[in-house]
């Protein structure tokens, strides 16, 4: 891997000092990281560790208690929760999120609707303008689900509904992926799919993953976070992270949450 | 659930040159006129209340404060002694209630579930309680309009409110309107986020949706409608008085809804039909109606879940 | 306003807000635990007070007829639950709604069957018909009195069930934890039918001493309904402290407001909600 190449992309999403403290639990303890363009940052720890908790800080979902969330160089974290996908975070959610009376299209033609506009349009019908659907459907051809386009989404197998639901992040044109264990659930194919997937989008987007399938994650990250107990344990290249003695401890020490 | 097409276009194509040419059949029959009449009327309130409840998933029990504000509305701009225009009073009134609508809203859609549930029967009872102590708008008797409205449009009378036959195609037009409205409203992109926001609130925020903002449109535009149908009912009626506002009328109407099939829309024609149409012939019965509205409610809820517009489908798709 | 007209207001207040307090417990209680929104809760207050009156007529005691009175009205919970509340804890709020109105008509229509439509009264018992002086010419009726510490009475055995027995342990579980409850071996549907019985229990009570305090009419079981709602908004659902302090709220800016804005008496204490739902839209002790 190129070095120089993860030194000069940009710093698009930091957290300095963020803290989540549900009454005197500390879920997340004085995290400050910073997550570049174009680059796929993992994040792993055992159960507890409060990998969701900053997900959800990131996304907006939760409020911190202290602490400071810079998007592209200003403090986002007192803004509202729908603003930060307008800023262009958007996420997926552990437990699949999406709208399963819908077809597959109309899922992604919401999410591309939101910055087409016309929202507040009480009369014109929503099939009109072509070029919203046009989008929705490019969407769905990135995943890979172009031949489920007009299908409802509960009808659609479980992993495909998962990557409707990175399809439907992506229709929102977004800078920042936050993606909350895209596979748990799934079978080896189906994973090996969604890997393919997000390593083309590195390319283009900045990803934070979070995920308990280890393999995949040591395969897709460029930088590695380890977590535990709501605290920062390292940061890094996968290949020093996985050579770090406390990160051993620190699973081990939890005795059997090894992957 | 989401009803398919086919069955409202028969429903449309049966119901309304049926009901164009009702007053024939009923050869001036003045009561029938006027009691049919009185379900167009009502089937805009529940269509409206309807759409609320069932496209939006917010569950109100204090929508009968904007019919009743619609009459309210009416006596407290208009002159006593004077024919004003009816669609300039319709602008009025819509806006009126619109506004009040948008600071109710404004409260009330801040909560959710249950404790919506209990605070627009709540602002409901407000109102109601507002309008029967005070001595201004005649207490518990109401108010009486002396005069109504004509309607001349550029000139041009179609309708003459006094007589009912003409009261009624006026009712008969506005009820289709209605209809037609919400057919658009739905299939906008308006619709679209309403729809994702009812199934799904969470995610359509995550996608950056201000939720509330389109919740308090709904809101204010189905409030809206609703105070015109009790515009409607009072010039019908000539009079204003506060049962109009009581939660009894909310109740019905959310009990003619589901019968109709929530959500529908044009269900809430065939619930109001029914309802009433049982009402009337219990009435007739025994003075003890009220007993069996209710079993049938319950029994209703228990084993009618998609009401008649659900039924209807079920027929029309296994044919 | 003198000092002793405050005073007697004061207690009024108070008093109005200990039996609101008795209805509303029954309703958040039922809510907290069993997730059911009871429109015909009002109901069984109007239930109540008929039942006292009937009684009264058939037997002349009061006390004997409130005891009758609150027995027929455990029977009657019972026999809803078991029928047709069970139906509804798998149901949204709209089918619990639906549900509980058809209850309130078939209720009133009982009502009006079994009773008519004309006022009734109860008398005060003559052991406590008679009143205090407080001065020259204010004086306080005793009955009064004795609801308002019948009242604290009830809240407070309320308190001991809820915090020191098994009943009130697994009450305080199924609140927070359905399954858990479940997976303890209990028998949670004979548990939710006990908490439905109890609060219709409560809520008839509080029907039955208000009667001698006020007319009986159709109606007065919405009215009080409506009332209640007030109370849990503003207390926050599902918490009997809640209920309490929202209970005493309403009830002291309910009497307040007759003397001091009698102009805008009825409409006080939903401007007082609608104020608490500004600043805490769950209200004031929401869990």
């Amino acid at each position: 891997m190129n070095n120089n190449v993860i030194l000069e992309s940009q710093v698009i999403l930091e957290t300095e000092g963020l803290c989540k403290y549900w009454g005197g639990l500390k879920a997340l303890d004085d995290i400050s990281l910073k997550f570049h363009d174009r680059e796929l940052h993992g994040i792993v720890g055992p159960n507890g560790a409060g990998k969701s908790t900053l997900l959800n800080l990131l996304c907006g979902h939760y409020k911190p208690t202290s602490g400071r969330i810079v998007h592209e160089g200003a403090p986002i974290d007192a803004i509202k929760p729908y603003a930060f996908a307008r800023r262009g975070i958007g996420r997926s959610f552990q437990k699949t999120n999406i709208y399963p009376n819908a077809t597959c299209l109309e899922n992604c033609s919401v999410a591309v609707q939101r910055r087409m506009g016309g929202s507040f349009n009480f009369l014109r019908s929503r099939h009109r303008q072509e070029v919203l659907e046009e989008i929705a459907t490019e969407a769905l051809e990135k995943v890979g689900l172009l031949s489920r386009r007009n299908e409802v989404a509960a009808h659609i197998s479980y992993g495909e509904q998962r990557q409707l639901e990175i399809a439907m992040v992506l229709a929102t044109s977004p800078c920042v992926l936050l993606l909350d264990e895209p596979m748990a659930g799934m079978g080896h194919e189906e994973s090996q799919l969604i890997i393919e997937l997000l390593k083309q989008l590195k390319q283009e987007y900045c990803i934070v993953l979070v995920e308990h399938d280890m393999d995949a994650v040591f395969e897709l990250s460029d930088k590695l976070t380890v977590m535990v107990d709501g605290q920062h344990l390292t940061t890094g290249t996968v290949d020093r992270v996985r050579d770090d003695p406390r990160v051993k401890e620190a699973y081990l020490g939890q005795g059997d949450e090894v992957y | 659930m989401l009803f398919n097409n086919r069955t409202e276009r028969y429903f449309v194509w049966v119901f309304f040159p049926l009901a164009l040419l009702m007053p024939l059949f009923l050869e001036q029959n003045t009561f029938y006129v006027s009691k049919l009449t009185t379900v167009m009327i009502f089937a805009i309130f529940v269509m409206s209340l309807d759409y609320l409840v069932g496209r939006c998933g917010l569950i109100t029990l204090g929508h009968a404060m904007f019919y009743g504000l619609g009459g309210y509305i009416f006596v407290m701009i208009a002159p006593e002694y004077e024919a004003v225009n009816f669609w300039v009073y319709t602008f009025y009134i819509c806006v009126i209630a619109a506004a009040v609508a948008l600071v109710i809203g404004f409260l009330v859609l801040r909560t959710s579930g249950i404790y919506m549930i209990m605070i627009t029967l709540a602002f409901a009872q407000m109102t109601y309680y507002f309008f029967s102590d005070s001595l201004d708008f005649g207490g518990n008797d109401g108010v009486f309009i002396y005069v109504k409205p004509d309607t001349s449009l550029f000139g041009l009378s179609l309708f003459d409110l006094e007589n009912p036959t003409h009261f009624y195609y006026l009712c008969l037009l506005s009820l289709f309107n209605t209809l037609f409205f919400f057919r658009l409203v739905t299939r906008s992109r308006f619709g679209r986020v309403i729809d994702s926001i009812h199934e799904n609130p969470g995610r359509t925020t995550a996608l950056g949706y201000n939720i509330f903002v389109f919740r308090l449109m709904a809101y204010t535009m189905a409030s809206a409608l609703g105070a015109y149908a009790g515009y409607l009912f009072t010039l019908q009626y000539g009079f204003v008085n506060p049962s109009m506002l009581a939660w009894t009328t909310s109740g019905s109407a959310l009990v003619m809804s589901i019968l109709g099939g929530i959500g529908s829309i044009y269900g809430a024609i065939l619930g109001v039909l029914v309802y009433e149409g049982l009402h009337f012939s219990l009435e007739h019965l025994t003075e003890h109606w009220l007993l069996f509205m209710g079993a049938l409610i319950i029994l209703m809820v228990i084993l009618f879940k998609n009401g008649i517009a659900g039924y209807l489908e079920k027929l029309l798709e296994r044919r | 306003m003198t000092t002793s007209l405050f005073f007697v207001q004061l207690i009024n207040g108070l008093q109005y807000g200990l039996l609101l307090f008795l209805i509303a417990s029954g309703l958040t209680l039922v809510f907290g635990v069993m997730g059911i929104l009871n429109l015909a809760h009002g109901s069984m207050y109007m239930v109540g007070a008929y039942l006292a009156w009937y009684f009264v007529q058939q037997t002349g005691s009061f006390t004997l007829s409130a005891v009758i009175s609150a027995i027929i009205a455990l029977l009657i919970g019972i026999v809803v639950e078991r029928t047709l509340i069970q139906r509804l804890y798998r149901r949204n709020h709209l089918d619990q709604v639906l549900l509980t109105i058809g209850m309130i008509f078939v209720f009133n229509a009982l009502q009006s069957i079994l009773w008519g439509n004309d006022p009734l009264g109860v008398q005060v018992p003559d052991a406590m018909s008679a009143a205090i002086p407080l001065t020259d010419v204010v004086e306080y009726p005793v009955y009064r009195l004795f609801v308002a510490l019948l009242c604290v009475a009830i809240a407070a055995i309320m308190y001991y069930m809820i915090n020191r027995t098994r009943l009130g342990m697994l009450i305080r579980a199924g609140e927070s934890n359905r399954e858990m409850v479940e997976c303890l071996g209990i028998d949670i549907s004979r548990l939710y039918t006990i908490v439905f019985a109890i609060g219709v229990m409560l809520a008839a009570v509080a029907g039955v001493i208000a009667a001698p305090m006020s007319s009986i009419v159709p109606g007065m079981g919405e009215h009080v309904l409506i009332a209640c709602f007030v109370v849990v908004v503003i207390g926050g659902m599902g918490s009997i402290k809640g209920a309490l302090i929202g209970a005493l709220l309403v009830g002291l800016v309910d009497t307040f407001a007759s003397v001091l804005l009698p102009q805008l008496s009825s409409m006080m204490i939903y401007i007082l909600m609608a104020f608490i739902l500004l600043i805490k839209p769950q209200g004031l002790f929401s869990s």
